[in-house]
């Protein structure tokens, strides 16, 4: 588990960052929620790549691995929900659960966040008080194994507490707004579930607005999110997350969301035309950023988030 | 008042009415969000709202499209983790009012956003529990907004992602919840409907203005039961159809574009 600790340059392309630490049947853990802040990325490379048998892993699951079962490189997913929010219910994955081709064991964000917790802990399991009663404890998919544990509170009989094994992705995937070379990362706006799946994770892969120098880090270290002892990868690539937001920089892309919503409702050949259009026939994501964009519309992103803050 | 609204926009405002000045609320995706934005510009100025994704108090803007929207982070007092809000607020039990959306509510006041059928191969997967089964669990009081469609409320939930009262009225505490007893009230745009902790089962204690117990029990498939006094919802004000209108959802995003 030496997957970048060291104090030394982890700056590479996202061919590379895939290519060295994403590898079939790898558990994935997803950063972002719905429409904030998804490496879409790094994702993009990692369908180029065609890895494929991932465990995906998050709180809410959104587009990429929405795309990636569409495209049948997914074989589970263990989440809190899979939601575009006012965009629906991510399709590709409904379809896919609903035909029996892709295990789903449901949690709730708590639940999720509380594995993590675990897994950046150094523990085998963590307590929390929430999914008692209800079917996230009483129902679960044939193919998992043990998902919970009720216990007696030791120091008070008759107060039950849950038990939830911890959770340690072999790779999590992030987008930050900004990181250095060795991969100190600060990253603005929300944080959802990502600092204890990122300290839970074997290895951490991030795209990044803007590379700043380690010593804007270093005089204000109180400020870093995430320091570099967990980073193994650092990609620069600025609107990274299109269409997902990211916080102080840019606005989510409401057009492209919808666009890819009808892709996956309709699937098929209009699904394979999104992914062909946006994804395999682009070499790199600056090539799939000039095909969604043009001058006016980022600007016009940017300046939505501006108006937000 | 004003006679010129819908009985979406009602309900909304009278959701709304149900947080009081100065509570902690946990605010779901959607229509909770634009409930409670109105009553924190209304007579809820103090209230202190919480988003799932880590905002703690902020000033909404019209109208967050998500949780993650950068719309419910404007100016809050921090944007913490997951883990703050889900964790340290609600199951420490520092939140007074979770309010929810629900795709199926049943006569224990649980709500189903996961499957209809079995669980491995569905019928019709939803979106999943997201952070509504930790807010039904562990607020100390639960809110839901939901139009009233007769497929929405079975006498079962065919899967329970948060739990109401689940199977009678000592459900919740023999299931070892922290908050066996809750106050659940379920807004609909025909009905208030709040549990009977005597039986663990939902009654309509308000009914929205032209509506009758019958129009309600056409909408519901378990059987519609009045509380011991109904008493009719009060109409909007039309300062507070301004302020819904115009400052809460301009665009009618949630109000919808025609009756």
């Amino acid at each position: 588990m030496n997957q970048g600790r060291k104090n030394q340059s982890k700056l590479m392309t996202a061919a590379e960052a895939v290519r060295r630490f994403v590898f079939d049947g790898a558990w994935v853990g997803m950063g972002g929620q719905s429409i904030g802040r998804s490496a879409m990325c790094l994702y993009h490379e990692m369908i180029r790549q065609r890895k494929k048998d991932l465990t995906l892993v998050g709180c809410n699951l959104s587009i990429p691995m929405d795309m990636m079962v569409g495209l049948g490189l997914v074989k589970r997913t263990e989440c809190g929900t899979g939601n575009l929010e006012r965009f629906g219910t991510t399709q590709c994955w409904r379809k896919a659960i609903e035909q029996g081709r892709l295990v789903n064991e449901d949690y709730s964000h708590l639940a999720m966040v509380t594995r993590f917790l675990g897994g950046e802990m150094g523990l085998p399991f963590m307590a929390i008080q929430s999914l008692l009663g209800s079917d996230i404890l009483g129902k679960k998919s044939a193919s998992s194994g043990k998902k919970y544990e009720i216990i007696d509170n030791p120091w008070k009989p008759g107060e039950k507490v849950v038990l939830l094994p911890s959770l340690n992705p072999d790779v999590s995937v992030i987008h930050a707004q900004k990181a250095d070379e060795t991969g100190n990362l600060i990253i603005e706006g929300f944080l959802a579930h990502e600092p204890e799946m990122i300290r839970a994770s074997k290895a951490v892969i991030v795209s990044c607005e803007e590379v700043v120098s380690a010593d804007e880090i270093r005089r204000y270290p109180e400020r870093t999110t995430i320091p570099y002892i967990y980073v193994s990868a650092v990609v620069h690539q600025p609107w990274g997350a299109h269409p997902t937001s990211v916080y102080r920089s840019y606005s989510h892309d409401a057009e492209h969301m919808r666009e890819y919503q009808k892709a996956a409702r309709q699937g098929g050949a209009a699904f394979e035309d999104y992914m062909s259009k946006y994804v395999f026939s682009c070499a790199n994501f600056d090539e799939y950023l000039e095909k969604v964009g043009g001058l006016r519309k980022y600007n016009r992103l940017r300046q939505e988030m501006a108006e937000m803050l | 008042m004003s006679s010129d609204y819908t009985l979406n926009e009602l309900m909304i405002i009278e959701a709304a009415r149900h947080i009081r000045d100065g509570e902690t609320v946990f605010v779901g995706t959607g229509m909770p969000m634009v409930a409670a934005m109105f009553a924190q510009k209304t007579h809820a100025r103090n209230m202190c709202f919480v988003v799932e994704t880590g905002p703690i108090s902020p000033e909404a803007l019209p109208v967050p499209t998500s949780v993650s929207d950068p719309k419910a982070m404007h100016r809050a007092a921090k944007l913490g983790t997951l883990r703050e809000v889900l964790g340290c607020l609600l199951q420490r039990g520092m939140v007074d009012v979770g309010f929810l959306g629900g795709a199926e509510i049943d006569h224990y006041g649980n709500i189903n956003s996961t499957v209809i059928g079995d669980y491995d191969r569905p019928k019709v997967r939803f979106p999943g529990s997201g952070g509504a089964n930790d807010i039904a669990s562990l607020a100390k009081r639960i809110l839901v907004i939901a139009p009233h469609e007769r497929r929405r409320f079975p006498e079962r939930c065919a899967y329970v992602t948060s739990p109401g009262y689940l199977d009678g009225p000592e459900g919740r505490k023999k299931a070892g919840l922290k908050t066996p007893f809750p106050e659940l009230t379920v807004v609909t745009d025909l009905a208030v409907l709040s549990v009977d902790k005597a039986e663990g089962k939902l009654k309509v204690t308000k009914l929205m203005p032209g509506v009758s117990l019958e129009k309600v029990q056409e909408s519901t498939e378990f059987k519609v039961r009045g509380a011991s006094s109904i008493v009719p919802v009060q109409p909007p004000t039309a300062d507070e159809l301004r302020i819904l209108r115009q400052e809460v959802d301009p665009d009618r995003e949630y109000l919808g574009k025609g009756d």
